[in-house]
């Protein structure tokens, strides 16, 4: 899972070669990240559908998060090798088009996970709907505070449709909700120091702030890291997580956080590699497979936390 | 620090305002400061609430400039002996997450723990500093390898895990704050006399003051004094900069270069060891991806601090400076609520104009500096003409768009969804031909003075500057009248400069004789 970018190819290599021997199909999987907490679970997904389908995964993250060049490096190394399909999660919708072009011209099955393409046609999108989701959290996220208290979002990258859709979904919502209350945004680029540094910027400067929403966890435990930092105790500003990370809902048991949309991470994963094996094999795959998402409160936190396997 | 009452020199005032200005810009940190100066007044006038200038904003910055600073002061030692390190975010983040790691997961006491990973931050440095000083390899390649190789132990060491929350000892590297034990105290009503005035006067001040009073900020500052006391004050100090000026000359004059380079790598994977520790002093747990990029925001604080990558000149107060006004740059930017796109942009400006002050500042020529001044007045005015200029073009725009999206309907073309969503409906149209109507005067006007400022950047003629310097204030009725308020203080602060261009020869002059008078 943690191969080295550089040995990609000369890996690909060597398992297409030992899969001619075995006869086992390689599907490439092409992930965004293999240290963040979520993707380490959406990957653990995808193992385990390669072990289910009895196929052969070659995984290969980018060397750093949000590296679009070797992302395109190592899909034009797949396709070149022959692999019998592609998931993709692109770390850019629109950067990652004319790779996944010319793979699907070559006849190559291509399965976007949890990010679009845009700018090209998928065999399958398998992700959750953000949009929706997104919509979901802000409604829930109004509920927690009254009309007119301000409230912190901190955004995920907004040059990529992940990121956008939950800040529009989330505004959207929230704001038709809660139509008085002021939304200030801390920008990131999914770096949970950034959302820290943010958050405790703003939170020093005003002493009105009522919630701080998370386009995702690592912008959550950044939150709590810039409340704790102020000195604020759990509950003194209500929380709003979106991913449903493992240690995002023991802060939700710690009385941190307050609500979570969680993703189906572990289900994105093996949803989308059952998808890739399916298409490799010439069978007919939905061009839209939407894994869902679990709406995580103190109350249905147990629930997950047994689903999802957090001890 | 001249006196007022007691000028031995017997100087007006005006001699001194000019010996302290030559004074201010002979320090290398002058630049990085003036930024500093000028972004706070900018950020200043976009947010509302409380001052951006206040006390506990500042401290805040200070507070999370700590980890990244220590690193950017290791940095400029580096590169003062003409070397560089690339490896220290990946140092920060593999000693972050083993410190974490071994508290966590081992069972170390967090002190022994916290020894590991100063440790192993120095065990680093004298793997890369013996490459780089015994083997002659090139510090870039070595500290480039160890980027990736640093980063990979990280991750493959801790499976690049988060820990649980880290035991409260490392606060004492980040947030503890010293005045928390008394005001508890004196809330919980344990105080008497002197002490119990002393509690009042804390909680009192709590939000204002005391709260962001925090170790990270205390540990950054007094790091950073210790440093250069020691810097200025020892024969490794001065061996410091005579290596990076003159490496072989160093050395013919019996100096082993070989060990203090050595020694310098050393404390420069020392610092990322202890940034770490001031990270993890604020963070919510230990992980092997911290750190990614700080090796780039640590070298840029170091040369907009006025250090030269060449090695032999720069100075640590500078680099100080330069990562204030990095955090700096994000944390007012966060706080105007600058859109997300615009923040990039903006910061690349910042630095820009830090770096332009700095190479201005060293060049000593007041044509320079009055070039410099005329650009700023033009970029004020710039500025100013974005505000109507912005919703002009973007009306303009849309239009276009939506023409050239109907040209291609007509032709019987298939829309993409791109191409759809820029269809406008008539009454956005309409809208849009409106505002474009309603803009062109003031964006057509404000180009002018862009014009007219360019000019004066290249053809700095006294009368024409004070015709130029006119032109701003000139404009600020009219604009104001047709509602572009937001735009008075550009053109208040572009007419100001391009009248200060116009002295530049003058306090030139006088700095000159005042020098020949006192040497």
């Amino acid at each position: 899972m943690k191969m080295n970018l550089k040995l990609a190819s000369v890996a690909v290599a060597a398992l297409l070669i030992g899969s001619a021997a075995n006869a086992q199909e390689v599907i490439g999987y092409i992930t965004k990240s293999a240290t963040n907490a979520g993707w380490m679970m959406i990957n653990q997904g995808a193992e385990d559908a390669a072990a289910a389908e009895g196929v052969t995964l070659v995984a290969v993250g980018p060397a750093f998060q949000g590296d679009l060049s070797s992302q395109l490096e190592v899909f034009e190394n797949l396709v070149a090798q022959g692999a019998a399909a592609i998931a993709v999660a692109p770390v850019d919708s629109a950067g990652i088009a004319p790779a996944v072009n010319d793979a699907m011209a070559a006849g190559i099955p291509v399965v976007a996970v949890d990010t679009g393409v845009s700018g090209a046609d998928v065999t399958s999108f398998v992700a959750t709907d953000n949009y929706a989701v997104a919509k979901v959290q802000g409604a829930v996220a109004a509920t927690l505070i009254e009309d007119g208290q301000p409230i912190i979002y901190v955004t995920g990258n907004q040059a990529q449709s992940t990121g956008q859709e939950r800040r529009n979904g989330f505004v959207e919502a929230f704001t038709a909700a809660r139509p008085n209350s002021e939304i200030l945004e801390v920008p990131t680029e999914w770096n949970s120091q950034e959302a820290q540094e943010g958050v405790e910027a703003i939170l020093n400067s005003r002493q009105d702030i009522a919630m701080v929403a998370n386009a995702w966890d690592g912008g959550t435990m950044g939150a709590i890291a810039a409340l704790r930092n102020l000195g604020y105790g759990a509950g003194d500003v209500k929380l709003v997580g979106f991913d449903g990370a493992s240690d995002a809902i023991v802060a939700m048991r710690e009385g941190w956080v307050h609500a979570n949309t969680a993703q189906m991470l572990y289900q994105m994963g093996y949803q989308g590699i059952r998808a890739a094996a399916a298409a490799a094999r010439g069978e007919a795959v939905s061009p839209r497979i939407d894994t869902g998402f679990f709406l995580v409160t103190p109350s249905t936190a147990a629930v997950y936390s047994a689903m999802v396997g957090i001890e | 620090m001249t006196d007022i009452v007691q000028d031995r020199a017997g100087r007006s005032l005006q001699d001194r305002a000019v010996v302290a200005m030559v004074k201010f810009f002979r320090a290398d940190w002058s630049g990085a400061f003036l930024a500093i100066v000028i972004l706070g007044i900018a950020i200043e006038l976009a947010t509302t609430g409380r001052p951006f200038f206040h006390p506990s904003n500042l401290m805040t910055i200070l507070n999370n400039s700590a980890a990244i600073g220590v690193i950017a002061a290791g940095m400029t030692l580096v590169i003062i002996t003409a070397g560089i390190d690339l490896s220290v975010g990946s140092v920060m983040g593999m000693t972050a997450a083993l410190t974490g790691y071994v508290v966590s997961f081992w069972g170390f006491p967090p002190s022994l723990a916290i020894l590991t990973g100063l440790a192993l931050g120095l065990a680093v440095g004298a793997f890369n500093g013996s490459l780089v000083a015994y083997f002659g390899m090139p510090a870039f390649i070595v500290t480039l390898a160890g980027l990736s190789i640093w980063r990979g132990t990280g991750h493959l060491t801790t499976g690049a895990q988060a820990t649980p929350e880290l035991p409260n000892t490392f606060d004492y590297f980040g947030r503890f704050n010293p005045f928390s034990g008394l005001r508890e105290a004196y809330n919980n009503g344990e105080l008497t006399g002197l002490w119990h005035s002393i509690g009042g006067f804390v909680d009192a001040n709590w939000i204002n003051f005391f709260r962001t009073f925090q170790m990270s900020m205390l540990i950054f500052i007094g790091f950073f004094i210790v440093l250069t006391i020691i810097i200025a004050n020892t024969r490794y100090g001065r061996w410091v900069y005579a290596i990076g000026s003159n490496e072989p000359g160093a050395r013919q004059a019996g100096i082993n270069t070989a060990r203090y380079m050595l020694i310098t790598y050393m404390f420069c994977s020392f610092t990322a060891a202890l940034g770490a520790l001031l990270f993890l002093g604020r963070a919510p747990y230990a992980k092997s991806d911290y750190g990614q990029m700080w090796e780039l925001d640590a070298i840029a604080a170091v040369v907009i601090g006025g250090t030269s990558l060449f090695g032999g000149r720069g100075s640590l107060w500078g680099t100080f400076m330069g990562v204030i006004l990095l955090k700096l740059i994000n944390n007012g930017l966060t706080l105007a609520q600058l859109d997300t796109f615009w923040q990039m942009v903006v910061t690349g400006l910042i630095i820009l104009v830090a770096v332009g002050i700095d190479i201005v500042r060293q060049s000593k020529n007041p044509e320079s500096v009055r070039k410099l001044l005329a650009a700023i007045a033009a970029v004020m005015a710039f500025l100013a003409c974005m505000t109507p200029g912005a919703i002009y073009l973007r009306a303009k725009i849309a239009i276009l768009e939506h023409n050239a999206a109907e040209a291609m309907r007509a032709a019987g073309q298939q829309l993409a969804p791109g191409h759809n969503a820029r269809l406008l409906s008539p009454s956005e149209l309409e809208a849009f031909q409106t505002a474009a109507q309603a803009n062109i005067t003031a964006a057509a006007l404000l180009s002018l003075l862009v014009i007219a400022a360019g000019y004066v950047v290249f053809r700095g003629k006294a009368l024409l500057t004070w015709l130029l310097a006119a032109g701003f204030v000139a404009m600020i009725v009219p604009l104001v009248a047709l509602g572009y308020q937001i735009t008075a203080p550009f053109l208040v602060l572009g007419a100001v400069v391009a009248m200060g261009s116009n002295f530049v020869f003058t306090i030139f002059k006088k700095a000159r004789m005042l020098d020949a008078n006192a040497s």
